[in-house]
Order: C-alpha cells, then sequence, then structure tokens
C-alpha cells in the first residue's frame, strides 16, 4: 500500500477540552452517539495526558474482516468506510474492533463510524475534529511517509492495540516541573 | 426519481415524516434532522445560507460564530476565520449549538405553574402571560404606592448589548428593586482601579510576544480556550510558563513550571518576591519615579513587614522556589501576568489582585507589549446603551431605583422592607443554582406574589416560578457583542426563526408594554413595536464607530472587526487614578476602608469542624448553569465529583467513587469522590454547573460571604466562594 492516512495525536499539547469530540457530533450531527472520544490517560490518579481517539483507519482492520454483509471497505487512501445499506445490526464489528469506532445508531439500529471526513479530504481540506482543535493537537498524516522521529505508535500507561495496526501515532507530553505544597 | 429533485421544502417536510414511520423512532422532525440521516432528497433542492454569530455566555473568548443554515435549519456552526483570536474554531460548548437550538428540553411556549416548585404545569397564551404579570404589576404599583416592590435579577445568560433592555423594560415602568453587583469578579475589579483607575488589559493575542508568563489562579485550557493558542505559541517562541494554583488545573499541566500554593495566601508570594526584588534591586526605578504614586510607603512597607521566610511559611512554597520566581519574573523582559478570577474569591481576594498588580509595575512591565497584569477591558463597551435607556413614567411612585445585593440576593429580598419585595422578574440568570445560599433563595421566593423567569431550559430557578417565558437563542435574533478580554466586536445576525413560541427578551418588554399600557394608559414607557435589525443599529455610537474604524454598523455583516487602537493597556501612561499616576498608595482605597497599600490581608482558617477547603471552580463543558444540561454534554460527561487528595481520602477511607457526604452548617451534598493528587491536601474541589435531573447544587454548601472588594466599581462587593470550609464523610 502507497498511502495510509492516519492521525497524528500530539498529547504534549492537547488540553482535553473535548473540543474535537463535539466538532464531530456538530458535523455529523450525532445525537446520542460518538465517532471521537477523548481518553484519561491517568497513572496512580494522575492525569498525564488525553488521548483523543476515533476510527484509527487501520492497516488490518478487523471490522471489515468480521463483516459478513461487507458493509466495510478500504478506500485507496487507507480511509476505512462503511456503508450501511447491507448492514443487519449484527454488532459484530463493534466486538471485533478493538477501539470500538463503530457505533449503532440507537434509532435505525445500524452502524456508523468516523468516515475520515472522506468528503472534506476529497477537497483538500481537513477533517472537522483536525480543523476544529485549537491548540493544533491532531494532525492528518500519512503513516507510510516518514513521520517526526518524536511521534511514537505506543504510550506508556495506556496500550493501544497493535494487531490491527491502527494508523494512529502519538507524542507523548511533556510533564512540566512541579512543585508542590510543603505541609 | 424526477420527482424528487422538485420537492419543495413542503413536501420535503412530509417526507422526512414518511421516513420517521418507516424507521419506526419516535420523537420530532427535529430529532430526525438530528439522527444522522439526512434525506438525500434535502440536498438537490435546498438554500444554504451562511450567518455571522457570536456566543454571548459570559465566556472570556466571546466567540465571532459562522453558522450555516439550510432550509431555515441550523446545521452547524464554526469559529469564524475573519477573527484571529476566535481562529475558526469554538470549544465544545459552542460546538453544542446547533444541539441546544433544537433540544427536546427547550421551553415551547408560554406556562403558568400551579403551586410554585410542584411541577404542575399548564400551556397558557403569551397573552395570558402578559394579562396576569401586568396586572400584578399595576396591583403591586396600586397597593404599595410604587412599583419598588418589583425585583430584577438579571446578569450573564446573554452579554449581547440588546439584551440590557430588560433592565430598560423595568425602567419603563417606574422605581423598581435592583440586584445590583457582579458575582464573579469584582473584587478583582476594584483592586486594578485603585491602581491603574479602570480595568484594562493587553490584547490577549499579544501574549505572544511575552519572554515569561504567570498565569495566577486562572484556567484558559477550560475558560479561554483560544487563550490557549497564543500560550502554546508564545512557549514555542521561547517564554516559560509558570501556572500559580492550588489546583493543578489542565493549563498547569502544560506550563514549564507548576507551584502549588495554598488558597488565598496569593498576596504573601506577591509580596515575598516584590521583597527579594527590591532587595536585589531589580526593581525599575526609573519606571516607578514617572509612572506611580507611593513606590517609596511600598517599599519600606516591604522592608518593615515582609519577609521571605514568612512568605513561605504562609504560602507553602518553599523559600528558594519564591527566590527563583522573583529572580526570573524581574530579570525576563517583558514579563506577563493573568491575574484570574478564581484567585480573587476570597475575604482578602482584592488586596492580594492588588499586590500581584505592584509586580508588575515594580518592574516596569506595565503599558508594554509582552508584558503587563492582565485581567480584563471593558474599554470595548461603549455602547450606547439605546434599549437599556428608557424614561421612568411620572408619577409613578419611590424617589429611585433601590439596589439589592446581587451577592446575597436571597436575603436581601427576605431583607427588605417599605416596601417588601413581592415580584421577582428572573432573566439570564439561575439563582437557584448559581446563588450562594440556596435554601435562602428558594425562602426569598417562597414569599413572592408572582415570580416570572425568561428562560431557555426549565432550571431550577424556573422551576420555582410561576410563569415561565421561552427566549430564544443568540441564533434567533439580533444582537452584537464584545468581549471583556480580547477586543473584537462580532455582529450576532439572526440566522433562523425563533423556535415555537420564544421571543427575544425585547420583543418581550415591547409587548408588555402594549398590554400594560392597554390597562392603564402610560403606566410604561417601553416602546411598543420597533424592528430588532434597528434596534441593534441603535445601540452603537461614534466612539465605537472611532474604536474600531468602520462608518456603519452594518459593515460587520462583512465580519468582526478589531479595535484599532487600545491594544496594549496604559501604553501612553495616562492612569485613570486621581493623581494620573499607577497608585500604589490609593487614597481611593483608604476611603473604601481598604489599607491605602497593597498589603496582606489574614486569609480564612479552616476550623476543626470543617477542616477542608471547598473551591468550587468553573467546568470545562459549562459556563455556569448553561450547557452542561445538554445530552451532547451528558455523553461526554454527566457526573459531578468531588475531587479529593489520596491523603484526605486515606484518612477518610474513602476510595475512588465511594459516595462522599460534604457539609457545613449550612447544608450538605453527597456525590462521588475522585481520589487525584492534583488538588491540594487541604482543598476539596467541586465544578460549579448545572446538570439535568441531578439533585446537585454544590451552593447548598456556599455562604453569602463578600469578598474584601467591589463596592467601588460594581456596586457591591463580591462572594468569597472560595472561602467555604466543610467537613466530608463517607457514605
Ligand atoms: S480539540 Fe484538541 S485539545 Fe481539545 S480535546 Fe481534542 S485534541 Fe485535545
Ligand atoms: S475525521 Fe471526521 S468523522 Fe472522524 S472523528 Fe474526525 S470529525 Fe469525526
Ligand atoms: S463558550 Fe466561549 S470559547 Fe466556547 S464558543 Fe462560546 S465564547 Fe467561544
Amino acid at each position: 500500500m502507497q498511502k495510509q492516512l492516519g492521525f497524528l495525536v500530539d498529547l504534549g499539547k492537547c488540553v482535553g477540552c473535548r473540543g474535537c469530540e463535539v466538532a464531530c457530533s456538530n458535523k455529523h450531527q450525532l445525537d446520542h452517539l460518538q465517532y471521537r472520544r477523548i481518553m484519561n490517560i491517568n497513572k496512580e490518579n494522575q492525569v498525564l495526558g488525553f488521548l483523543s481517539l476515533a476510527c484509527n483507519h487501520c492497516i488490518n482492520p478487523e471490522c471489515i474482516r468480521v463483516c459478513k454483509e461487507k458493509c466495510f471497505y478500504k478506500r485507496r487512501d487507507g480511509v476505512v468506510l462503511y456503508n450501511s445499506q447491507r448492514c443487519n445490526g449484527c454488532q459484530r464489528c463493534i466486538g471485533a474492533c478493538p477501539f470500538q469506532a463503530p457505533k449503532v445508531n440507537p434509532r435505525t439500529k445500524k452502524i456508523s463510524k468516523c468516515d475520515f471526513c472522506f468528503e472534506q479530504l476529497d477537497q483538500g481540506l481537513e477533517p472537522t475534529c483536525v480543523a476544529s482543535c485549537i491548540v493544533g493537537a491532531l494532525q492528518v498524516i500519512d503513516i507510510m511517509q516518514p513521520i517526526p522521529v518524536y511521534a511514537q505508535e505506543a504510550l506508556p500507561n495506556f496500550s493501544i492495540t497493535q494487531f490491527t495496526k491502527p494508523s494512529i501515532r502519538v507524542i507523548l507530553p511533556r510533564a512540566p516541573q512541579c512543585f508542590w505544597r510543603k505541609g | 426519481m424526477k420527482q424528487k429533485s422538485v420537492v419543495s421544502r413542503r413536501t420535503f417536510l412530509k417526507g422526512a415524516a414518511a421516513t420517521v414511520a418507516t424507521v419506526s423512532f419516535g420523537g420530532t422532525f427535529f430529532d430526525f434532522i438530528f439522527s444522522g440521516l439526512s434525506p438525500a432528497v434535502a440536498a438537490e433542492n435546498s438554500t444554504v445560507e451562511l450567518f455571522r454569530n457570536a456566543c454571548p455566555r459570559n465566556c472570556y473568548d466571546t466567540c465571532a460564530i459562522l453558522s450555516t443554515v439550510q432550509d431555515g435549519v441550523l446545521k452547524k456552526v464554526v469559529g469564524d476565520p475573519a477573527s484571529t483570536y476566535t481562529r475558526g474554531t469554538l470549544c465544545a460548548k459552542g460546538f453544542s449549538y446547533t444541539r441546544s437550538v433544537y433540544s427536546p428540553d427547550r421551553i415551547k411556549y408560554p406556562m403558568r405553574q400551579i403551586g410554585r416548585g410542584s411541577g404542575n404545569w399548564q400551556r397558557i397564551s403569551w397573552d395570558e402571560a402578559y394579562t396576569e404579570i401586568a396586572q400584578n404589576m399595576l396591583r403591586l404599583k396600586r397597593e404599595y404606592g410604587s412599583t419598588l416592590p418589583i425585583c430584577l435579577n438579571k446578569y450573564s445568560g446573554n452579554f449581547d448589548i440588546m439584551h440590557y433592555g430588560i433592565e430598560g423594560m423595568l425602567t419603563s415602568i417606574g422605581n423598581t428593586t435592583r440586584a445590583t453587583g457582579t458575582p464573579c469578579w469584582p473584587a478583582g475589579i476594584d483592586a486594578q482601579t485603585f491602581d491603574f483607575g479602570t480595568i484594562v488589559c493587553n490584547d490577549p493575542e499579544d501574549i505572544v510576544n511575552s519572554k515569561y508568563l504567570i498565569i495566577w489562579g486562572a484556567n484558559p485550557a477550560w475558560c479561554s480556550v483560544h487563550s490557549m493558542y497564543f500560550v502554546k505559541e508564545a512557549q514555542q517562541r521561547g517564554c516559560k510558563v509558570v501556572v500559580i494554583d492550588p489546583i493543578l488545573t489542565q493549563t498547569a499541566s502544560k506550563a514549564d513550571l507548576y507551584i502549588q500554593i495554598k488558597s488565598s495566601t496569593d498576596g504573601a508570594l506577591a509580596l515575598g518576591m516584590a521583597r527579594y526584588i527590591l532587595d536585589h534591586n531589580l526593581y525599575d526605578g526609573e519606571w516607578l519615579a514617572k509612572n506611580s504614586k507611593g513606590a517609596e510607603e511600598f517599599f519600606s512597607y516591604l522592608k518593615n513587614n515582609i519577609t521571605l521566610e514568612w512568605a513561605a511559611e504562609k504560602t507553602g512554597i518553599p523559600q528558594h522556589i519564591i527566590e527563583m520566581l522573583a529572580r526570573e519574573y524581574a530579570t525576563t523582559k517583558p514579563a506577563n501576568i493573568w491575574i484570574g478570577y478564581g484567585m480573587q474569591r476570597h475575604t482578602n481576594g482584592g488586596q492580594n489582585v492588588r499586590a500581584i498588580d505592584a509586580l508588575a509595575a515594580i518592574t516596569g512591565n506595565i503599558g508594554k507589549s509582552g508584558g503587563g497584569a492582565q485581567y480584563a477591558q471593558l474599554e470595548t463597551w461603549g455602547f450606547k446603551y439605546h434599549a437599556m435607556s428608557q424614561s421612568k413614567p411620572a408619577n409613578s411612585g419611590g424617589k429611585e431605583d433601590r439596589a439589592i445585593n446581587i451577592n446575597n440576593f436571597g436575603a436581601e429580598v427576605l431583607n427588605a422592607q417599605d416596601p417588601p419585595i413581592k415580584m421577582l422578574w428572573i432573566a439570564c440568570r439561575g439563582p437557584m443554582t448559581q446563588d450562594p445560599e440556596t435554601a435562602v433563595v428558594k425562602k426569598a421566593f417562597e414569599g413572592m406574589d408572582l415570580v416570572v423567569t425568561a428562560d431557555l431550559y426549565m432550571t431550577p430557578t424556573v422551576e420555582m416560578s410561576d410563569i415561565v417565558l421561552p427566549v430564544t437563542t443568540a441564533f434567533e435574533t439580533p444582537g452584537v457583542n464584545v468581549s471583556y478580554w480580547h477586543y473584537w466586536l462580532s455582529l450576532n445576525e439572526q440566522a433562523i426563526k425563533p423556535m415555537y413560541e420564544s421571543k427575544n427578551d425585547v420583543t418581550i418588554a415591547m409587548e408588555l408594554s402594549a398590554k400594560l399600557n392597554e390597562l392603564e394608559q402610560g403606566s410604561c414607557t417601553f416602546p411598543t413595536s420597533g424592528d430588532l435589525q434597528e434596534w441593534v443599529g441603535k445601540e452603537f455610537s461614534e466612539g465605537i464607530y472611532k474604536q474600531f474604524g468602520i462608518q456603519d454598523w452594518q459593515e460587520l455583516k462583512k465580519g468582526p472587526v478589531k479595535a484599532k487602537s487600545g491594544l496594549i493597556a496604559w501604553q501612553d501612561g495616562k492612569f485613570r487614578t486621581p493623581s494620573g499616576k499607577y497608585e500604589l498608595w490609593s487614597a481611593e482605597a483608604e476611603k473604601y476602608g481598604h489599607f491605602p497599600l497593597p498589603v496582606y490581608v489574614e486569609e480564612m482558617q479552616s476550623t476543626d469542624k470543617y477542616p477542608l477547603r471547598c473551591i468550587t471552580p468553573h467546568w470545562k463543558l459549562s459556563i455556569h448553569s448553561q450547557f452542561q444540561n445538554l445530552d451532547w454534554m451528558a455523553a461526554v460527561n454527566n457526573e459531578p465529583h468531588i475531587e479529593i487528595h489520596p491523603k484526605v481520602a486515606a484518612k477518610y477511607h474513602i476510595k475512588d467513587n465511594d459516595s462522599v457526604k460534604m457539609f457545613n452548617d449550612i447544608g450538605y451534598i453527597t456525590l462521588p469522590a475522585k481520589i487525584t493528587e492534583t488538588v491540594s491536601p487541604d482543598v476539596v474541589a467541586v465544578y460549579e454547573t448545572w446538570y439535568k435531573n441531578k439533585k446537585f447544587n454544590v451552593n447548598y454548601t456556599v455562604k453569602a460571604i463578600p469578598a474584601d472588594m467591589g463596592k467601588k466599581a460594581t456596586g457591591a462587593p463580591g462572594i468569597a466562594f472560595h472561602d467555604n470550609f466543610v467537613a466530608i464523610q463517607k457514605m
């Protein structure tokens, strides 16, 4: 594969404001489900940062493998899309996706998920979540291209499942020097 | 499929209804629109329009918004890229507007409640509502000889300039009682008024020019998230960012240095730093000589009363850290301090702000790009206030309006005599969740003949009202907005028709006036008709035109504009104090009962009975009682917590998510624990907000203790919200 689009999430910049999460709901008008979610990365009660996570448009997508109705497909740029026409609501994809990216629409009982805002991509625009991040913590990257050396696949204290080869890279947060109260 | 390409909006609506039936989900047309199943038929024959809006919700950022309206439905909101402050983005709250406008929870028509608090609501017509309200107003005037028994409590739910028409409406019926003051920031305003003459801050976009930035008791990552871009940008350009806070906030976690301070001792830290700066000759004598009054007195106060050992002892910050901070702040130029509103919500809050201002002054950082002591500004608020400026009808009784303290609202309503208060009009405000001493506020409501609340949602304040009037959101009505932080001016266009039977507050004023005059000719001077768009135009003054470099307000339809001058506070060195100088020694302060110098005033202490200080800061998904009630927000978070330090938790055998009762002598709340080292060991934090259908209100435990300052500039002192001492207990 020549191209695989994915997300670069900079935990050093992300302030966990959830703008990306709600901007996505705004764009797709989702009232009871969310494509993007912010996970707290904790260690012994200390928040180390936030991980903004949606569909990772994996290199080996489990959703495509398990869906008997062949609802999922992968574009040449690596974006994993979903077509609801044939969906019978079996929810196998939800069980299979390590990131629970596919969601059930409680009304239609069918699946929907992050589509990488592909119509925007096709017009050369950023996906909504990326465009809405005030501090610039989200970026679109082609993980087949060399990515910044400081970006990595894993986070300490928080495992990102790797067997599907998710197209997500992270930049670790930098903790401030802290002086805690005496007494 | 030919048929579909020519569907009119009408048949599209019908088609939508049909689809509702086939996929079998209940709810309204709007539920359908928001199910994410945008019907393809709509796209073919639809009109898409763009409108300019502004977020009016008492937020630093007051964002310029670009709204997409398709076939009369608000489909999408984004930040307006024309504003270099908003930069094309909104926050999570702003992005939820497409939901809040169409929320099934909106109040749809006027209603009357049979039995306050009973939940027994009946739909009534607008005419019935106006009649009942007008009759009561006229009856009270007859019984008491004036309209003073009618009390208005309106504040920050919508800071659009036209919304001051609510005050205008009350003026137009005669002398009335007004909840006066401002709850959130008055101590700091007075402090800066004593020091500088008024509040003015640098353009926040100027933060990028700072080489040293202390964010002192503010949490922009939650409360002014657009500023975080400039903070990060400054950091990228080599600025060191320091956060001083009793809580390791989200902002602190992004800083270079976080210093945990004992809550309410900020003045001790500032004075300790000042002493170090003095001892090491790091002050700017030249600036002081030219621009200040009282430097000598201040320095001798420092020499005689302040030591670094004392400051370390007071604040809990090791002495060498105070020394490092003082040295770095005084020697890195330009150095900026952002003074938050949280740190002045104390009985010594105003004094603490004065001490911090003094740091900026003695180091000569005032009036400089990249420098300053930023608090807020009201320089861009010079409108005509046409909707607000109404005349009083002749012979309506009483000599003048009566002011009662908004910050002790319940008690002051109950105590009002000659005449007593008998009717409340509540707009843009939620005293039943946001005011201290909820029980007292409730009692005040109970003593009324009539409570009228204009609101969007069924808040606890509406639940305690007799009549509720449905109001419009910013998207359904025209207006104009400025910020108390940045220097942009945004028009708010009407993007969609008012939903259901909702009306703008000014329209309500006009129609109520018509009713009052119908019942008693001449009883109300408020115009009974008018075009809201034109009324927006009437708010603009020559001063605003000049400041923003426009000839006509209609130019704002092309986009927001930024002030052309005054972007660096006090650059001209003309302070608005009595002496025209920066006043370290303020006779004005003395007049208001304070020490003339910025001195340390002892902070409030915990007691054996109530050993923990409860801090109630702003929550990232709300602005006071707004936003968190929406289902979109509930999907992100729907549970308040009490944040407890692990050491404290261990002492009380409390584990994560255990149910904890927090109480003091006025009330209690029960909520799940969140054990976190981010709070100080002598502090618990509970974020103030309103959750729909939750028995949560942190103000059950908050007393109406006044802050030290606020009387001069805002008419009443602030509230020492963070001087609330409590005990906790595992349930
Ligand atoms: S918008 Fe940006 S900063 Fe905010 S939560 Fe999302 S990634 Fe983080
Ligand atoms: S790429 Fe688009 S659909 Fe996916 S999370 Fe971001 S905004 Fe949502
Ligand atoms: S709440 Fe503040 S940051 Fe959010 S959209 Fe409104 S003004 Fe902007």
